[in-house]
């Protein structure tokens, strides 16, 4: 681990890292001036206050270890926001006006647990959400579902196993491959609330990710296969996966999906891809190749398209991952 | 603010379809796109015009996305059509690094820096639309305020084939209009509303009020992102995108009253009969390209 002095933290990244310097001056302000009265982010400087980029904003803010930027306050009221948020079934929804929860509801429960009075502030705030989660069962994978497709005589599009069962990005419906890891992180981050069905909910998410990866490694959203046709990996849904499952790094799955994400490193064109494939090669210590695009450069095109998520991950991209992937796991040492 | 009351389709005027031939990208799009639109004569002066390609993926071959000649050649016409701002915006299924996949089709090349110029419609502002036409099980979607408060939404698919619709052109493009900060990546509570009913529902929300579809390469086959390239050297132009998407399936060889939600669309949201729909331009058999398509599809094709 890099050693900063505390005096010039700025300069000093800046010769160690030019996206450390970046994330640093550029995007950890923006983030900080974007907070909104409520205490959330909305998606934009200026737009209303949603629960997934509050989330992310109050991950990145939290990945900050330096006292010079600890963002103490801005932090409490981002809980705040998060806690006045959520449903009274313990589940989060989107946007304020839904009264459904989805799946920000296991980004809420991990960035909860990962603030430092979380343990005993927000426990009950997580405990019901996580409840929420451990109960949302994918509809596709249901018994029902299962029998409709055994006596359909029409041919399957994708061949998928039935028995591996993750989370949807909304109730109801199908499993995915982002929403099942960040449920995984989710409960992996707080494991001594304990919920009669997290083990299983556990084996079987990561079942369906092994399941659903493409063929050669890496995910997509989650169709390595449509009509006999391998799909292709994508960067984001990968970093995802392989960070879900990193307590498997010998796995050739893993190791598979991971040589092909250090191989497509250097074609990543878009901002978001670029920060989430940096803190995950960091998080299996990875060090590929890493010339080409820096953030600063992919800024100067469209700057991320003015989007706090992204300025958020390239924060988490710079910061070390133990400062913010799995804070519950470590708690005990 | 725009009028989204709807209007059965016994009860409208013949709709307009103009077909115009552009052999490839590289040509002069600009006037051709400009001259089509003016012959619309569209309400745009000092309107706020959103314009809504299909970009589905990373594609740096061109073959799955909306040209961005024709995105920045329709951007500029509506400018110089006296439009007080054209924006683009699309909310991509399958990735939400929106930005990656603009970047892969060198959009930022053809209409520059996209950040005051592009909006995510998968992270914008969003309003609960109730459902009206409740044709699929959805009672109300969320739906983004840039889609809703636009003066005039254009719709500017691929001319393509898909998999699980039949096909993909200006009514099921309006599926990007669906956050995914909502439903997520994939949208995958449409489907399970029924894809079919959910582009009736989301067309009858949002209204389009015009399309231009690329059909100078389209994709057929395997679509909308696996098939295969297919040259057909045309541009069509429409301010009912019901007829447009019937016009594009006459010319890919398709017949629109088989694919499930043009029938549908054909009886509220717009004309696919041809007798109702003017043709303007080209004639389809003039420029008519028979698109291969998965087999589950194969009675839609006209040799069937």
């Amino acid at each position: 681990m890099d050693i900063v002095p505390a005096e010039e933290p700025a300069r000093v990244i800046a010769e160690l890292n030019p996206d450390n310097s970046f994330a640093e001056n550029v995007c950890a302000p923006l983030l900080r001036d974007a907070q909104n009265s409520d205490g959330g982010w909305g998606f934009h400087p200026g737009a209303n206050s949603r629960v997934e980029p509050t989330c992310w904003a109050l991950k990145a803010l939290m990945s900050l270890s330096s006292p010079d930027n600890f963002d103490g306050n801005a932090i409490r009221l981002g809980c705040s926001f998060l806690i006045a948020a959520q449903l009274a079934d313990g589940s989060w929804p989107s946007t304020s006006e839904e009264k459904t929860g989805c799946w920000v509801t296991s980004l809420a429960c991990w960035v909860l647990e990962g603030e430092s009075e979380g343990e005993k502030k927000y426990s009950k705030a997580i405990a019901l959400g996580l409840n929420w989660v451990c109960g949302d069962w994918p509809r596709d994978s249901g018994w029902w579902q299962r029998l409709l497709r055994r006596l359909s005589s029409a041919k399957q599009h994708a061949k998928h196993n039935d028995s591996a069962r993750g989370w949807g990005w909304t109730p109801g419906t199908s499993s995915w491959v982002e929403p099942t890891a960040f449920a995984l992180l989710a409960l992996e981050s707080h494991q001594r609330l304990e919920h009669p069905s997290a083990q299983k909910r556990r084996k079987l998410g990561e079942l369906l990710l092994y399941d659903r990866m493409c063929p050669g490694g890496g995910w997509n959203c989650g169709n390595p296969e449509v009509y006999g046709v391998a799909g292709e990996p994508l960067v984001i849904p990968t970093t995802w996966a392989l960070l879900a499952l990193r307590k498997y790094p010998e796995r050739p799955e893993n190791i598979q999906s991971l040589a092909w994400l250090e191989k497509n490193f250097t074609k990543i064109q878009g901002p978001a891809s670029y920060a989430l494939a940096r803190l995950c090669l960091a998080a299996y210590d990875s060090r590929p190749n890493m010339d080409g695009a820096s953030s600063a450069d992919l800024h100067a095109k469209n700057e991320f398209l003015r989007s706090i998520t992204v300025a958020a991950w390239m924060i988490l991209a710079a910061s070390n991952p133990q400062n913010w992937l799995a804070p519950g796991s470590t708690v005990e040492h | 603010m725009r009028n989204r009351t709807l209007i059965p389709s016994f009860q409208r005027p013949p709709s307009r379809v103009m077909i115009r031939r552009a052999a490839n990208y590289e040509q002069e799009l600009g006037t051709l796109i400009f001259e089509s639109l003016g012959e619309f004569a569209l309400p745009v002066k000092d309107k706020v015009i959103l314009l809504k390609p299909n970009l589905v993926g990373l594609d740096p071959l061109g073959v799955m996305n909306t040209h961005p000649a024709v995105i920045a050649a329709t951007r500029e016409s509506f400018l110089r059509l006296g439009a007080s701002q054209v924006l683009i915006g699309d909310g991509p299924a399958m990735d939400r690094d929106t930005e990656a996949i603009l970047e892969s089709v060198r959009l930022r090349e053809f209409v520059g820096p996209l950040a005051r110029i592009f909006v995510d419609l998968n992270i914008d502002e969003v309003k609960r639309v109730p459902l009206a036409t409740k044709a699929s099980r959805l009672k109300e979607l969320y739906m983004p305020k840039t889609v809703l408060g636009a003066d005039l939404v254009v719709s500017m698919p691929k001319l393509k084939t898909h998999h699980w619709a039949g096909v993909t052109l200006s009514l099921k493009n309006m599926f990007g209009t669906v956050p995914g900060s909502c439903y997520g990546w994939p949208k995958n509570i449409l489907h399970w509303a029924g894809i079919d009913n959910a582009i009736l529902d989301i067309n009858a929300a949002v209204k389009p009020d015009f399309a231009v579809v690329d059909g100078i390469v389209g994709m057929e086959g395997n679509g909308p992102i696996q098939g295969t390239s297919k040259p057909c050297g045309v541009l069509i132009f429409g301010d009912d995108p019901v007829a447009v998407d019937a016009t594009c399936c006459r010319i890919m060889g398709l017949l629109p009253e088989r694919i499930k939600y043009l029938a549908s669309a054909g009886t509220m949201l717009g004309h696919i009969n041809a007798d109702k729909i003017q043709q303007v331009g080209e004639n389809i058999a003039a420029v008519r390209s028979k698109f291969a398509v998965v087999k589950e599809f194969s009675a839609l094709s006209e040799a069937a």
